[in-house]
């Protein structure tokens, strides 16, 4: 019994690391720039379409390292390319919030329909970072699921160390706790909004990287992460990080265990019925603010 | 100024809506399939099938002097009201004078091409499609499954796993379907057979499409140590992420993925790795060698048009266009819609491996020249190692003893 | 915005004299019809009452479902069950609005969102199949509609296409005369500033629970119009598909533009069946379409013909500046 429950408790802390990576970059965009992103889930795909592009397709050589250092600058200039092209020119209008939904939910449309004609309907398989598993006792601990915490935990302090020790990580936060303060003391707010949504582009599309070489890549595959994702903010309050890192790893954990007691189906029930309770009891989420 | 624009638009929208001229030589075959979402890859193993039928009967100077010419229908995800519409285009707009499908409704084809009387095939593999016929079998005679039904394979499944030159550790079986029509019904019937034999259903877990994440159910696995694992989805992602995560620490089981190891990225993304599980393929044709000379030219043809084997469907779907084509070649008249089923219900076909006999029920039933086949990966490729009804090796394929439990 | 209403309409309602004998254009005419039912509702809800209700979908299933059961199970006529139907909807409409209204914009999406998401697997799950869902098989023989001993169905598209319009005009005049009374002016006031509104005495809470109430009355109601249309259910409308589709008919029409949401149902269904040649490329096309016109046309098409007619103050969402 012991041994199934450390099983299980593994299960949900990998399932949360990385629930936390993609949900920090959704909320940080909409505590910064209250825009809530439809296409999150198609930036995960494009994560994991580049790294197979690149590994599979071109055949490149020298593993993830080489990878990791293509992509990032490539999902960062399209963070920010689409958020000037297709977000900024909406928010001087004052129904802007839904007019950005409705654009990102037409480019999620474009983009997983455009992975659909170029890669084909088919899922892709990316060659794994690392193979084996420990194995102690009964308790299976795979290298793959180790390399995935550490990287998604070390993505977020990194993440956390640029919002906190650096000029543009400084600015982002000026501008997300009051956008006109922000602006009359000469932080450009547009290329900080551009700026924050090209950095979750690449936590999302990073997070895709690591999940496709666990899992795999497909057209469609990123609309159970902006569910999921989307759930985690609500729940650890829009805009607040560390509520998200702490919704992360709860939403996990009960998956996991929800998993295992009641069976998958209830996983869906089980989310979205701790949801309900938590916004019933603080409509701002764990630690929300509003505004 | 406003009303104009409006009225405009309005027109031009409404041009949409002008019937085509038909044009007097040629004969309309619809075929309604999923060429976008989430069906797209299955759609595309029935088109395979049906685009070389057409093309080989154009290139032997067509059906009656005409030739076949394809109208195709995007069925997208089967709704309700999608079904129904491409049932209105096909047999009521465009006429044609036979509908060809692969996964067609699983029931609500019936409804909506029963309406017409034009000779209708499709592989819903469903017994509730068949429950829809049943209910006014006089109105949906022109439909016709290409295959037999989920109970029928899933006995079918259970007859060969008990056949298996293999001893079973244990009697406890592990059932995982997905939450769909197709594998409800097929885990249930295993479920039942299993319990009818004397043997425990340790865990029989319903799980949703997407689900990736398999660790707490391997959990649950390593824990009952099971014979027998039966994965039903039909659906490569789940599939293969289920068995590596499984091969991290497998338990003794054999590996059943009953339908679910058709679609083609199993054994294409997995290769060598997939070794060792099994599975079955309905109105399939067997291989890596096909039981007739007939049936290996087919084969020989398809490869050298994709450039890979045949996949679960095609040959289903080909053989639904050349008994539609044979009948009308004896009745001589493509318009005779009521002659034609008439022609194929008495009849049959006559295909590479031998007489295609439809029930009843309009279902081309599992057995005789067209049997179940029951595959198992080696080498990374699917080789058939039974066939079932009636249960018997296949040729000199062997079962091999999977990996994980030698 | 009754003049728009009445051209479109008429328009619509004199197409079967030219395409009446063609089932399948009848049959797209009759889904516009609904889909215009639906897009209106949430246009009211969203463009208009300001909540992001992503639930439509949903309610719509939820009242095709439960008008089928009524129908089939409890052999309530199918008029009565829908309007039965509908008022079950509006219930849930109203214990999903309760909560909702206590929160904010994105959060009030993925509430209604997760009835959405949620709907599925209930439908097919032991609870679903016990109500008579079918579970994922569905719902196959649901009967057709009878008033005064004439059976509608879509065997007959004509007379069904008269009586959808009648119904399509009935649910649409309804939600028109909303935006025109003192609620539609009361939703504008709260959009524009709700602490404003509020101090002047309009109760946002009222309101937005009363739109709720009615949008999932009418939306669960067409919904077991529909599915007395087509005669057979399943949970494969819950697809991302249609989804999308509606959301572009409210794109195209113009969001908080009434009755853009009506023409948008007309033009995308079209849109749509011409785009079908394009095959795989047809969703991608649609997806770039969506975000050209949310771009260049942000009033969707009622707000470029309001431009060009140079009467721009009716629409909701003009500029701020």
């Amino acid at each position: 019994m012991l041994i199934e429950l450390i099983d299980v408790f593994i299960s949900g802390l990998t399932n949360g690391s990385v629930y936390a990576l993609m949900a920090v970059g959704l909320t940080l965009v909409y505590g910064v720039s209250k825009a809530f992103n439809f296409a999150y889930g198609s930036f995960f795909s494009m994560g994991g379409y580049l790294a197979w592009l690149l590994l599979v397709g071109l055949g490149l050589m020298g593993g993830y390292v080489i990878i990791f250092i293509i992509a990032i600058p490539v999902l960062l200039a399209v963070g920010y390319g689409v958020e000037r092209a297709i977000v900024a020119p909406l928010r001087k209008r004052s129904d802007w919030e839904v007019k950005v939904m409705m654009i990102t939910l037409g480019l999620a449309l474009l983009l997983d329909n455009a992975y659909q004609v170029g890669f084909g309907a088919r899922m892709k398989s990316l060659p794994t970072m690392v193979e084996g598993a420990m194995i102690m006792g009964d308790v299976v601990l795979s290298y793959q699921d180790m390399v995935i915490f550490v990287l998604s935990i070390g993505g977020i302090v990194c993440f956390r160390w640029i919002l906190n020790n650096t000029r543009i990580g400084m600015a982002v936060r000026a501008v997300a706790q009051n956008p006109a303060g922000a602006q009359i003391v000469g932080i450009p707010k547009d290329v900080i909004f551009g700026a924050t949504f090209a950095i979750s582009t690449v936590m999302v599309g990073v997070g895709g990287i690591l999940l496709s070489q666990k899992y795999f890549v497909s057209p469609t595959g990123g609309w159970d992460i902006l569910v999921k994702s989307w759930v985690i903010t609500a729940f650890g309050g829009m805009g607040s990080i560390r509520g998200s890192l702490y919704a992360a790893f709860i939403l996990g954990m009960l998956e996991a265990f929800v998993g295992w007691i009641f069976g998958m189906t209830w996983v869906l029930f089980a989310m979205f019925g701790v949801l309900l309770i938590i916004l019933a009891v603080r409509p701002q989420g764990l630690l929300g603010k509003w505004g | 100024m406003k009303k104009h624009l409006v009225i405009l638009l309005a027109i031009v929208c409404a041009m949409a809506y002008i019937p085509s001229v038909q044009a007097a030589d040629v004969i309309k075959v619809g075929v309604p399939l999923a060429m976008t979402g989430p069906y797209t890859d299955t759609g595309d193993n029935y088109w395979k099938g049906i685009k070389m039928a057409i093309d080989e009967i154009n290139a032997a100077g067509g059906l009656l002097g005409k030739s076949l010419e394809p109208i195709r229908f995007d069925t997208q995800e089967f709704s309700p009201e999608r079904v129904m519409q491409g049932a209105d285009y096909l047999c009521g707009k465009e006429k044609v004078h036979s509908v060809h499908a692969g996964w067609a409704g699983w029931g609500q084809d019936v409804r909506a091409y029963g309406k017409y009387d034009v000779p209708f095939f499709c592989d819903d593999g469903s017994q509730a499609a068949v429950d829809v016929f049943k209910t006014d079998p006089e109105m949906y005679s022109n439909i016709f499954q290409l295959t037999d039904t989920g109970i029928n394979q899933a006995e079918s499944m259970f007859r060969v796993l008990m056949a298996l030159p293999y001893e079973y550790p244990n009697k406890k079986a592990v059932i995982i379907t997905a939450d769909d029509a197709w594998g409800t019904e097929v885990g249930d019937t295993l479920a039942r057979n299993f319990k009818e034999k004397g043997w425990e259903v340790a865990m029989h877990e319903i799980v949703p499409y997407g689900t990736r994440e398999w660790g707490p159910i391997l959990t649950k696995i390593r824990k009952a140590a099971p014979a027998i694992i039966h994965v039903e989805i039909v659906s490569a992602q789940e599939v293969i992420t289920f068995f590596r995560q499984f091969m991290k620490a497998p338990s003794k089981s054999i590996l059943s993925y009953g339908y679910s190891i058709v679609p083609r990225e199993v054994v294409e993304t997995m290769g060598k790795e997939a070794d060792g599980i099994i599975g079955e393929v309905q109105t399939a044709m067997p291989t890596p060698e096909a039981p007739t000379p007939e049936a290996q030219a087919w084969v020989d043809r398809f490869v050298s048009l994709y450039n890979h084997p045949p996949q679960a469907g095609s040959w289903a779907a080909y053989s639904g266009v050349k008994a539609w084509a044979t009948a009308v070649a004896a009745v001589g008249d493509e318009t005779q819609h009521d002659a034609v089923i008439q022609y194929i219900k008495k009849n049959g076909y006559k295909g590479e491996t031998g007489w295609w006999k439809w029930d009843d029920d309009n279902v081309m039933r599992a057995g005789g020249d067209v049997p179940i086949g029951h595959y198992q990966v080696q080498n990374g490729e699917l080789v058939t190692i039974f066939t079932d009804p009636p249960t018997k090796p296949y040729k000199d394929f062997q079962f091999i003893t999977p990996r994980w439990i030698k | 915005m009754a003049v728009i209403m009445a051209v479109i309409y008429g328009i619509v309602g004199v197409m079967p004299i030219f395409v009446g004998d063609v089932r399948f254009i009848m049959h797209i005419l009759i889904m516009c019809l609904i889909w215009a039912v639906v897009a209106a509702c949430w246009d009211l809800i969203m463009g208009f009452a300001g909540i992001f209700s992503f639930g439509q979908v949903a309610f719509f299933v939820m009242g095709a479902y439960g008008s089928a059961i009524l129908a089939s199970r409890l052999h309530i006529t199918p008029i009565l069950a829908m309007v039965l139907s509908g008022g079950i909807t509006a219930a849930i409409g109203v214990l999903v609005g309760l909560p909702c209204l206590r929160l904010k914009g994105a959060y009030i999406a993925l509430v209604t969102f997760a009835v959405h998401m949620i709907l599925e697997p209930f439908l097919k799950g032991d609870m679903g199949r016990f109500l008579g869902t079918g579970g994922s098989r569905g719902i196959l023989t649901i009967p057709p509609i009878e008033l005064f001993e004439v059976t509608f169905s879509s065997a007959a598209p004509v007379p069904f296409f008269y009586l959808t319009l009648l119904l399509s005009i009935l649910c649409t005049v309804i939600i028109l005369i909303v935006i025109k009374s003192y609620w539609g002016t009361a939703f504008l006031a709260l959009k524009d500033s709700e602490d404003f509104a509020m101090s002047l005495g309009v109760s946002a809470f009222k309101y937005k629970l009363m739109v709720f109430a009615l949008t999932s009355f009418l939306t669960g109601m067409i919904g077991g119009f529909y599915g007395h249309y087509v005669g057979m259910l399943s949970t494969r409308m819950l697809g991302i598909d249609l989804f999308v589709t509606l959301m572009i008919m409210l794109v195209i029409g113009g969001i908080g533009q009434y009755p853009g949401a009506i023409l948008g149902a007309f033009i995308t269904v079209s849109l749509n069946e011409m785009l079908a040649p394009l095959g795989t490329y047809r969703p991608l096309t649609l997806g770039a379409l969506v975000v050209v016109l949310v771009l260049l046309l942000p009033d969707g098409v009622i707000g470029l013909i309001r431009k060009v007619s140079g009467d721009e103050a009716e629409g909701a969402g003009v500029s701020r500046y």
